[in-house]
């Protein structure tokens, strides 16, 4: 009888025994480990991953900007000269383009 | 020097290749002088070693006759202080600073003076054709923190040599020869009283049209190459390796340099992290605008400065 209770007593919250049961051993099943562990890790390196790119944008991009950004703007402003001179050269009558250094 | 182009077809034939070459023969009895030892590193220094700054600086050279000029010099900004922590302290100064030139073909006298008490003066004197006097001294408020220095220099038709003296009781003496019309040796000895420290140094010096290189050994522990390329008449690029073989401590840097009509821009990346980039600009005639940025990485210190040139 008891047992029959406790079989009975299985079966009414038996489905939520099984449910229960079912939802334990997938959980703590060694494939849902590892799965924990894999999803983690590949967290922390994807944020690591994220982080240093960030850092190595940063340092290219203000190393950039000091290095080449002036240097683009004078060789700009020297061929706005070099045009302007040109255009003069040839508005007063084309005499020999002679290297003015 | 005599280009070979036009004189001999780029033929297969090595053998004809050399012979207007053998043609061109070195006269050894005739090479240039060599540029002075301290200069040796004259061209890389000048590309990748401009006078960063940071704050603001003003100059102004007011020339009152051919030969004499007086200068004004204002600058503000933060100083740094050398400390044992790994942070570096800036601690903001000003200071003014009054000079006076003057320059004949013989003879030139440099001084400058600042509102902190230090005093900085250098002498240039041709005795003769060939020898000639240089002399310099800084001399501060805090005792045993002046020095001075007395050089003779004496040039040959092929060689260079120079006698040093020091306050301290420092004593040097350099030589360096041109052996062919591209190459100069030259080496160094000094020897330092007060710290009992003597040292010899060599170094080598090759240059082209296009190119120089030099290397340097010394035996406190330096070695230092360096090679410069122009690459074009406006611009050229240089490169340093400095090693210390008894402190392991090795640096390299690149830089570059365009030199075009108005304005100068310099631009270096070291392997310590660091990148400076140094820009003068001529926006008039006599008037030049300084820009000077200079990057640390790995420090996170980030230095700017502007400034303002007005004077020949």
């Amino acid at each position: 009888m008891a047992s029959q209770s406790r079989k009975g007593g299985k079966n009414r919250s038996g489905q939520e025994g099984v449910l229960a049961r079912v939802t334990n051993t997938i959980s703590q099943s060694s494939i849902v480990q590892q799965g924990k562990l894999v999803a983690s890790d590949a967290a922390f390196v994807t944020k690591k991953l994220l982080k240093s790119t960030g850092k190595a944008a940063w340092i290219a991009g203000t190393t950039f900007l000091i290095l080449v950004v002036p240097l683009i703007i004078e060789m700009d402003r020297e061929q706005q000269m070099n045009e302007l001179e040109m255009q003069q050269a040839s508005l007063l009558g084309t005499p020999p383009v002679a290297p003015q250094k | 020097m005599a280009s070979h182009v036009g004189l001999v077809p780029p033929t297969p034939a090595p053998y004809k290749d050399n012979e207007p070459k053998a043609a061109e023969k070195i006269d050894y009895l005739n090479l240039p002088c060599p540029i002075p030892y301290e200069e040796i590193h004259r061209e890389a220094l000048m590309s990748l070693k401009p006078e960063l700054f940071e704050g603001m600086r003003f100059d102004f050279t007011k020339g009152l006759n051919q030969k004499f000029s007086l200068s004004h010099s204002v600058f503000m900004g933060p100083m740094e202080v050398p400390s044992q922590a790994t942070e570096t302290i800036k601690i903001p100064t000003a200071h003014y600073e009054f000079g006076a030139n003057f320059l004949d073909p013989k003879l030139m006298l440099f001084g400058r003076i600042l509102t902190d008490g230090r005093l900085n003066a250098r002498m240039k004197c041709d005795l003769t054709d060939n020898l000639s006097l240089k002399a310099n001294a800084q001399l501060t408020n805090e005792p045993h923190m002046s020095h001075g220095m007395v050089n003779f220099d004496y040039k040959g038709k092929d060689f260079r040599t120079q006698f040093q003296l020091g306050n301290g009781a420092l004593f040097g003496a350099s030589y360096i020869q041109s052996v062919t019309p591209h190459l100069s040796l030259g080496s160094e000895v000094f020897w330092a009283g007060q710290h009992r420290k003597s040292g010899i140094g060599l170094a080598a010096r090759y240059n082209n049209d296009k190119m120089v290189a030099t290397g340097q050994v010394a035996s406190t522990g330096m070695v230092a190459l360096s090679y410069v390329q122009k690459v074009s008449e406006k611009v050229s690029l240089a490169s340093d390796f400095m090693y210390n073989y008894m402190s392991r401590d090795v640096t390299a840097s690149f830089g570059y340099d365009y030199i075009l009509r108005q304005c100068r821009l310099r631009g270096k990346i070291d392997s310590n992290g660091c990148t400076a980039a140094f820009l003068e600009e001529r926006l008039n005639m006599g008037l030049n605008f300084i820009l000077s940025a200079e990057i640390d990485h790995w420090k996170k210190d980030y230095k700017f400065g502007f400034g303002l040139t007005v004077g020949e």
